[in-house]
């Protein structure tokens, strides 16, 4: 008996030991922290964060938004085009596929380099048939936000609309199912989770440029670069897409 | 009165017509510092001997591009601001068609510098005035608007302004000379010695260049 009285007083304490350092390394870290990779897993959300896994390539959106069900997910192709049509993921997947390494650069200093695979605009555009008169098309994304880029900055080589990034469909925060990868272009020339790609006759400002210091065109200057998987240790860049790291 | 308000306006818009590239300035032949030493940014520090040569004193506007080059487009009142957005090839070309060539980094480098390896084509010392760093993409001005981005030998615009090509290469890409006057978040203008490598079919709106001979 008195055994298990010794049994019953080491468990215990034990446990209390256990519970008492679990509380408080929930009260310092916040519960969210535990269990969770980053403020949004977990829930019907994705947003801004550089949390768990995102610290080695940061997440941005304009705003947080409902995560995309790709059951009811379509790309509109709309505006200025002979053959306005609707696509589903598995009809875009079906154009052939390019694959490029290739690093986003963040007008906020930082960049990150991944693997993009996805298909050119050319390729859409011999289905839908863009009018003369379309000099750019302004993209319309899940978080509400907007992206005009001209016909001729997304013919460039290594120009991608990419649905998969290192190999696997792209997450819910890298843009699933759709995103633009413009590599001589800071990263708010890449909108993702797009939904509609709207073919205008005129230049438009984007999102950010409207109401920021953005520039419309948003090629990347020469200057300097942190990048995350260096540890953000400055390095100099020419300008346009960073090639050399 | 009336005689010599017309008089300066006439000159005014004969100046409007910014017949840059026509204005040449002549380096003359003799040893310079080129590089800098222990920075990767820059060629490896040697004392160099060159010949006489020119250089244009501004970078090539947009309206003297496009007398070459109808098929270039720029906005109306613009006509002054460096050409951008030009391939290798093309201000290669360009230079060609006007009798000149692009220049070698090393003759840029002295036409920025002098001979007495200062930092900045006015001297050692950063501006007080910064360049603007605000804005993440360029606002080009007119060629020559800095009156203080100027050279020992009176050339323009060699720390801001716009990156220009040279002639030199490297690793299958040219080596672009130069610096912009808004920098987004950098706050010193580029030095004489700082040079960058893009392929040369790359078109920049950053990227004009000036011709030599």
């Amino acid at each position: 008996m008195r055994q298990i009285e010794k049994i019953t007083r080491r468990l215990f304490i034990k446990g209390g030991f256990w519970a008492l350092t679990l509380i408080l390394w929930h009260g310092i870290r916040g519960p969210q922290k535990i269990w969770a990779e980053d403020s949004f897993s977990g829930t019907d959300f994705v947003g801004k964060t550089r949390e768990g896994k995102h610290s080695s390539f940061y997440i941005n959106f304009w705003k947080p938004m409902r995560r995309i069900n790709i059951k009811t997910w379509r790309l509109k192709i709309t505006g200025l085009v002979e053959s306005p049509k609707i696509f589903t993921l598995d009809e875009l997947q079906n154009l052939p596929i390019h694959s490029q390494s290739s690093r986003l650069k963040c007008v906020e200093c930082w960049s990150a380099r991944a693997e993009w695979s996805g298909f050119s605009l050319k390729e859409l555009e011999q289905i839908v048939q863009p009018l003369a008169s379309a000099r750019g098309v302004l993209f319309h994304c899940g978080d509400d936000y907007k992206e005009y880029l001209s016909r001729d900055s997304l013919k460039q080589d290594r120009v991608l609309l990419a649905h998969s990034m290192n190999g696997e469909p792209l997450s819910d925060a890298h843009g699933f199912p759709l995103r633009l990868i413009a590599p001589s272009k800071y990263g708010y020339k890449n909108p993702k989770a797009i939904l509609e790609m709207e073919y205008v006759a005129e230049q438009q400002a984007g999102t950010w440029s409207k109401i920021g210091p953005y520039s419309p065109d948003g090629t990347i200057l020469p200057g300097t670069d942190h990048p995350l998987e260096f540890g953000k240790q400055a390095r100099r860049i020419p300008g346009g897409e960073i090639t050399d790291y | 009165m009336k005689t010599f308000i017309l008089f300066v306006c006439l000159v005014l818009a004969s100046e409007s017509k910014y017949a840059y590239s026509s204005e040449m300035v002549e380096v003359p032949a003799g040893k310079s510092v080129i590089g800098e030493i222990s920075n990767n940014d820059a060629l490896p520090q040697q004392v160099l001997q060159l010949q006489t040569f020119s250089i244009d004193r501004f970078e090539v506007t947009q309206e003297e591009y496009a007398r070459f080059f109808p098929e270039f487009i720029f906005w109306q009142g613009a006509e002054a601001h460096p050409a951008t957005n030009i391939t290798w090839y093309q201000a290669q070309s360009y230079c060609e068609q006007v009798g000149k060539r692009l220049p070698t980094e090393q003759e840029w480098e002295k036409s920025a510098r002098g001979t007495d390896a200062r930092l900045y084509p006015w001297g050692d010392k950063p501006p007080r005035k910064k360049p603007h760093p605000f804005y993440s993409g360029i606002i080009k001005r007119r060629v020559g608007l800095n009156k203080k981005d100027n050279s020992p030998y009176g050339v323009r615009d060699m720390a801001g302004s716009v990156w220009e090509w040279t002639a030199s290469f490297e690793n299958g890409k040219n080596v672009t000379r130069g610096g912009l006057w808004n920098h987004h978040l950098d706050y010193e203008y580029s030095k004489t010695f700082e040079r960058n490598l893009i392929a040369p079919s790359g078109r920049f709106i950053f990227l004009g260049f000036r011709c030599a001979k």
